[in-house]
């Protein structure tokens, strides 16, 4: 990484460590949206493999209830 | 089914630069009029200039809005938020994209990203898509034009004229929405945004009919 792009995400952490909620929520809504994507790429994954809801709820610190009624019947879309 | 022409895509590109200079997260229609005039040269740009809209004045227009809150102000973006909490957003993308593939990435996030009917969607956007697209009712008008007159392609003229049309036209209902609200807060713009390109040609008392009008009349005398 170069010294001013260092640079520009020290400053940007330094934001964020300075307790500035317009920086810190949002930093906080970009993680959400990440993790959003990523769970329902490996849900799906595991899925594909044969795991049940049962084992993908545990693996997640969730509820079956919970993993069920936010993935089931979705319309998964690949199959490798 | 209506193009684009390479100019208007080199407008449309030249508008999300625009965008990413005024730090904003998102691309709506006055980054669109950003784009025509930076692009120069084509009649779009000249109805534009000789109503005294020219590129710095249109920039700094756009700044005196955000100043009074019609847009937001500058934003990090999200590779430069995660990247505050040490997360490399680019390694996940390139990474992701290795382990499933490009089309089981791009399934996945329009799942996070789905609107649905009952408790609303998962997230209004994710980092691994672009910024939100708010120009589609610009867009949409631009191709209608372009089909009431029987051109196949859509150039930068018809960008404009579709941005003026927007402009005149209240937003369908399906984009006045607890969704569309959420999105637009997401990226700092105010509930109630529907575009600012309106206030940024008035800031210039720019016509809209005679502009409309002007390239109306540009379109049918000759080709795109």
């Amino acid at each position: 990484m170069g010294e001013a792009a260092s640079s520009e995400v020290t400053q940007v952490a330094a934001a964020t460590s300075s307790q500035d909620p317009e920086v810190g929520l949002a930093a906080v809504a970009a993680l959400r949206g990440l993790v959003e994507v990523l769970e329902a790429l490996q849900v799906e994954n595991a899925r594909a493999k044969g795991w049940s809801w049962q084992q993908i709820a545990a693996r997640l610190g969730v509820t079956k209830q919970a993993v069920h009624h936010k993935y089931a019947g979705r319309r998964f879309g690949f199959r490798r | 089914m209506v193009q684009r022409s390479e100019h208007a895509r080199r407008v449309l590109d030249l508008a999300r630069e625009e965008a990413e200079g005024f730090g904003h997260r998102y691309l709506g229609p006055e980054h669109l009029v950003l784009g025509v005039l930076r692009d120069g040269g084509s009649r779009a740009s000249r109805a534009l200039e000789t109503r005294g809209v020219e590129l710095a004045a249109a920039r700094e227009a756009l700044g005196r809005l955000a100043d009074g809150g019609v847009v937001p102000g500058p934003r990090p973006s999200d590779a430069e938020l995660l990247g505050s909490l040490g997360i490399d957003l680019e390694a996940i993308r390139r990474m992701t994209e290795q382990a499933f593939g490009r089309t089981a990435l791009g399934w996945a996030i329009r799942e996070a990203t789905r609107a649905r009917g009952r408790g609303g969607g998962r997230v209004p956007r994710t980092p691994l898509r672009d910024p939100p697209l708010l120009i589609t009712q610009a867009l949409y008008h631009a191709g209608e034009q372009a089909r009431a007159l029987g051109v196949g392609v859509v150039g930068p003229e018809l960008l404009l004229l579709g941005v003026v049309t927007d402009i005149q036209t209240p937003w369908p209902r399906c984009m006045r929405n607890r969704w569309t609200r959420q999105l637009h807060a997401s990226v700092g713009l105010p509930e109630d945004y529907r575009g600012a390109a309106g206030p940024l040609l008035q800031a210039f008392g720019v016509d809209l009919d005679r502009l409309g009008g002007a390239l109306l009349a540009e379109l049918e005398a000759g080709v795109p």
